[in-house]
């Protein structure tokens, strides 16, 4: 019998005007939406490409180890067409440095201030907005439409009871609103795939499909809501008022509120403040290098030379042993200090991002009341693009950043060697000491000046030689994938949140239907 | 008769379900709002006096001596106001913070506590209540006006009658009208009533001609999806169709068209980005002062261009303009020479930074114009010209900030002459000024030190701006209004 009524419903929705509509309305959208989501993705990706690749060249050019400081790049989710997420507004890339510890900012945009914000625009907005209202005006006059026209009277006289009627209807709706949502699904996806660029691996299409499932779920919640009305009140046109209103309330009142809320109740503190403090630490900083005592006094001569490295560094080409000694006694106390420094500020910095972490869970938690905020979250978990993917991707990127800071550590004999800031070899640098000191003990003029000029001779030989680069076979190179595992965990409650919301309001409407008066 | 008829309307609409429900909801989000924005602006007003006054307070600290003034950074920011509880034209993630001394203007910066990750919305102020809840209420008045009196079949009595069809909707029209209205004004009020009873706030004349105008822009607004709704019901038969495709038209104007707009621009004015000057390149050691601040690549390579093709070329405003010691008697000093060509770096590098901020407010200003496809951003950016508020107001601060820099030089200028000590050389580089007296040592009055002082549009100027989008908005109406017109004379009743 269940099965009968669905079956009807099911038929006479997809004849109704309202549904034609909403379900032509999503296949178009989805086909303008996704091309431009396509291209802009391809565009990042190119732009991240270039980036990894003119990073990954200056990396091999690299001369000496004090100048390896690359950027690394988040790149771009390729599922963020279905769900853009924060991927817009927070910044991708870090630089490694041994003196910072990088770490995500919230506060601070990249490029053009004056442009506003942007409000994301994906396939997931056509689901919040679109199908989501589409599943209101399909349920609104399942119950109390049928009390107008008189034809519940007819059904509930036989001996078919209300909960049969109750899931039969349940049973249509999901079917009827499966037809808008499949039909986008599809359309994204055979748009997305015939794009070049995009190569979706098993990870993708498991994400995909919980994202199909989390938004069969979401439809079917707002279509439960839309039928609740519908058992409650006695005029259709009054349960689509009521529909339409919850679904403001949902859509745009909710998530408003909620982050309004969360941002009077837990407020951040003052810039000021943080700023105060990092002055504190790098003054101490400050003090803690002038107190590493080097005595260039004692070195004779100043002589070095050096040149333009990768990543805007400078490293000497030639230096004598003197001068070389002094910096590596220099380097070996205070790189160590610099590095330890980098992970008290970077210490500050997280403790003023975590109170903003508290902002955006407490937002989050509110914003729960909504089923439109809920999916949305599901959506951008999905799709790798929300807040933790990022705090993922810069949590890679300090374990990156650490394992670099060890190589460059072991490889430079604790920052000390002469490849940390010098191309040249320990031989030539002793070469060059004894050259100047042969010209100082020289007798006369006339042998100052046959050693002057050969010293000459070999020091410009010397510097007309190029600097090989050090290579790096073996340096860590920075690799970036984002988790299934880690985002399905996150994703779960809300997953089951929605599943929760589907039964109450199921158990909610046959309570509020077992009491309906047909008349 | 039309009276008659509006008046009909008006009550039937008081006494629907939909009249209280939309009341509610918009009174209440409208107290909200002036709840929030009173207290935002508070918070922000005291943040606003504590850093203004610690940047005078430093300026009097400089005041020991007038070349300490010119070269003293002075930290500007942007004032809060009140009537951004009208329209807030995204004023949290625009730039607030202006540095200038006499010399040159850095490029506008964002400073503060407000965090953009966490509003995905614009922030919570009447413009954004009346353009998405409000429009929708609009819609909901009429998109039964007519088919749902065809459908109960009142609207053949009405038209057997003798009264001619327009009157019956240009009746409709107003009844619908007067009804958004209240809701509206009520909200208004309410908003406006929190905001004035708390402390430390005031509303001027020029403020309440402003709000009264950004009310009546929004009437305007409203009027269009009333007649939206009349147009779609009067060429529909049943009441919920043309809910279903008022619906389908409201949120693809109101929701998808802005986001769609902002993305498709960004596609197709995505630049490459420029590397940084790299030591290679022999414009690194020029870029070195813009290394210090966060600054765009492209834009340092540009400043190291400029910086390095005037000191390539220092003999053309002197003999010896590349070099300077400390002695000024020292024989290879030019020090005339030497300002002149200082002068010309720094006018230079305002030059770069002007075009470069050129382009980006024509960035954002192409990205304005793109999304105004949709007629609530161009009703919000109406709103936001009204209130003197957005965009517009930041760029001509930003001008008023440099302008400001301009009379400080001046001023120092016209002190500067009556020390008789210093050698008149008003020119952007510290060590001249500080080892050569290039520009007086002597105190000077802090007084008499012109302060920055921000001219808010005047109303008229503001009515200016928005002159285009209330033009916009008009004709949108009257097209609306010709649409439902003509398809309500064919509107078959039966």
């Amino acid at each position: 019998m269940i099965w009968k009524i669905a079956q009807r419903e099911f038929l006479l929705n997809l004849m109704t005007f309202k549904f034609v509509v909403g379900a032509v309305a999503c296949a178009v959208l989805t086909a303008v939406f996704m091309p431009i989501l396509a291209a802009d993705y391809r565009q990042r990706l190119e732009t991240y490409s270039a980036d990894v690749a003119r990073n990954e060249a200056e990396l091999r050019s690299v001369k000496v180890y004090r100048n390896i400081t690359p950027t690394v790049y988040r790149p771009p989710a390729v599922l963020s067409a279905f769900s853009g997420g924060l991927e817009k507004q927070l910044v991708g890339e870090a630089k490694i440095e041994l003196d910072q510890v990088p770490e995500l900012t919230v506060t601070e945009r990249k490029g053009n201030p004056y442009l506003p914000v942007l409000s994301v625009c994906d396939e997931s907005l056509i689901f919040k907005i679109v199908v989501s209202v589409l599943a209101l005006l399909v349920a609104y006059d399942a119950i109390a439409g049928e009390r107008e026209q008189g034809t519940l009277r007819l059904i509930l006289s036989g001996v078919t009871a209300r909960r049969q009627v109750l899931l039969g209807k349940l049973l249509a709706g999901m079917m009827t609103l499966g037809v808008p949502v499949i039909i986008a699904f599809v359309t994204a996806l055979v748009i997305l795939l015939r794009s070049p660029s995009v190569a979706l691996g098993g990870a993708e299409w498991a994400r995909l499909g919980l994202m199909f499932l989390a938004s069969l779920g979401f439809t079917l919640v707002m279509y439960q809501v839309g039928l609740l009305f519908s058992c409650l009140a006695h005029r259709s046109a009054a349960s689509m008022v009521l529909g339409l209103f919850a679904w403001i309330l949902f859509a745009i009142v909710v998530p408003n509120a909620g982050v309004h809320l969360a941002t009077r109740l837990r407020p951040l503190g003052p810039q000021e403040e943080k700023d105060s403090r990092i002055e504190a630490i790098r003054e101490s900083l400050a003090q803690e290098l002038g107190a590493v005592k080097v005595d260039y006094s004692a070195v004779e001569r100043f002589q070095k030379s050096g040149d333009g490295d990768a990543f805007g560094g400078w490293y000497e080409k030639l230096i004598d042993q003197g001068w070389l000694d002094a910096e590596r006694r220099d380097n070996a106390s205070a790189v160590p200090i610099r590095v330890r420094y980098a992970d008290r500020l970077w210490d500050v910095e997280h403790q003023a991002l975590a109170a903003f972490f508290r902002q955006r869970s407490l937002a989050n938690w509110l914003c729960r009341i909504s089923p439109i905020s809920t999916y949305e979250n599901v959506m951008a978990l999905l799709a790798g693009t929300d807040l933790t993917s990022f705090q993922h991707f810069i949590d890679r990127v300090r374990a990156h950043r650490s394992q670099m800071v060890e190589y460059i550590r072991q490889k430079t004999d604790n920052f000390s060697s002469a490849s940390f800031l010098a191309g040249c070899t320990e031989q030539d640098a002793a070469e060059a000491t004894r050259l100047f000191q042969q010209e100082e003990q020289a007798q006369d003029d006339a042998g100052k000046a046959s050693i002057k000029d050969t010293r000459e001779t070999w020091w410009k030989r010397k510097m007309a030689q190029t600097t090989p680069p050090l290579g790096l076979q073996d340096f860590p190179w920075f690799q970036y994938r984002p988790s299934l595992a880690r985002d399905l965990q996150q994703a779960v409650p809300d997953l089951l949140g929605l599943v929760v919301a589907n039964v109450v309001l199921f158990g909610m409407c046959l309570a509020a239907f077992a009491r309906y008066d047909v008349r | 008769m039309i009276r008659r008829i509006a008046c009909k309307e008006v009550i039937e609409n008081l006494v629907s379900l939909r009249f209280s429900l939309s009341l509610l909801l918009i009174v209440s989000l409208f107290a909200v709002c002036g709840y929030v924005s009173a207290d935002g602006y508070r918070e922000l007003s005291r943040d606003y006096w504590t850093r203004t006054n610690e940047n005078l307070g430093a300026l009097r600290g400089q005041a020991g001596a007038l070349y300490r003034v010119a070269f003293y950074g002075q930290e500007i920011y942007r004032k809060p106001k009140l009537l951004s509880i009208c329209a807030e034209g995204d004023e949290k993630s625009l730039p607030n913070f202006f540095r200038v001394t006499a010399f040159t203007a850095d490029l506008p910066r964002v400073k503060g506590r407000a965090s953009s990750a966490l509003f995905q919305f614009s922030s919570l102020d009447w413009v954004l209540i009346i353009s998405l809840i409000l429009s929708f209420a609009a819609m909901m008045f009429t998109y039964d006006s007519i088919c749902g009196e065809k459908e109960d079949g009142t609207l053949r009595l009405v038209l057997a009658n003798t009264i001619p069809r327009h009157q019956v909707l240009l009746g409709k029209y107003l009844g619908a009208m007067i009804t958004v209205t209240i809701p509206l004004v009520a909200g208004m009020l309410v908003s406006l009533i929190i905001v004035l009873s708390s402390r430390e706030v005031f509303f001027d004349a020029a403020a309440w001609s402003r709000s009264l105008s950004i009310a009546c822009l929004s009437l305007l607004y409203l009027s269009l999806f009333v007649l939206l709704g009349l147009v779609v019901s009067s060429r529909t038969g049943r009441s919920a169709n043309a809910m279903a495709i008022l619906l389908l038209v409201w949120v693809a104007s109101v929701i998808l068209l802005p986001s769609l707009c902002g993305i498709v621009f960004e596609i197709s004015h995505r630049e490459p980005a420029a590397a940084e000057p790299k030591p290679g390149d022999g414009l690194w050691q020029w870029s070195l002062q813009a290394r210090n601040e966060p600054t765009p690549a492209e834009l340092q390579r540009r400043l190291a261009e400029v910086a390095k093709e005037m000191w390539d070329n220092n003999e053309k405003f002197g003999k010896h303009a590349g070099y300077m010691s400390n002695d000024v008697n020292d024989p290879g000093n030019n020090p005339p020479a030497r300002a002149r060509l200082q002068n010309a770096v720094t006018e230079a590098r305002n030059e770069v930074l002007e075009d470069y901020h050129n382009r980006l407010l024509a960035q954002a200003f192409g990205r304005r114009n793109w999304a105004c496809l949709s007629p609530a951003v161009v009703y919000q950016r109406a709103a936001e010209a009204l209130a003197g508020t957005g965009i517009h107001r930041c760029v001509r601060l930003y001008r008023q900030v440099k302008r400001y820099g301009a009379d400080l030089k001046e001023f120092v200028r016209s002190q500067d002459l009556e020390d008789p000590r210093s050698l008149h050389l008003i020119g952007p580089e510290n060590s001249m000024a500080v080892s050569w007296r290039a520009i007086s040592h002597n105190p000077v009055d802090f007084d008499v030190i012109p302060k920055f002082q921000e001219q808010d549009f005047t109303l008229g100027e503001s009515l200016r701006l928005a002159v285009l989008d209330i033009g916009l908005l008009l004709l949108l109406n009257l097209g609306l209004f010709a649409g439902a017109f003509l398809s309500f004379l064919r509107y078959d009743v039966r």
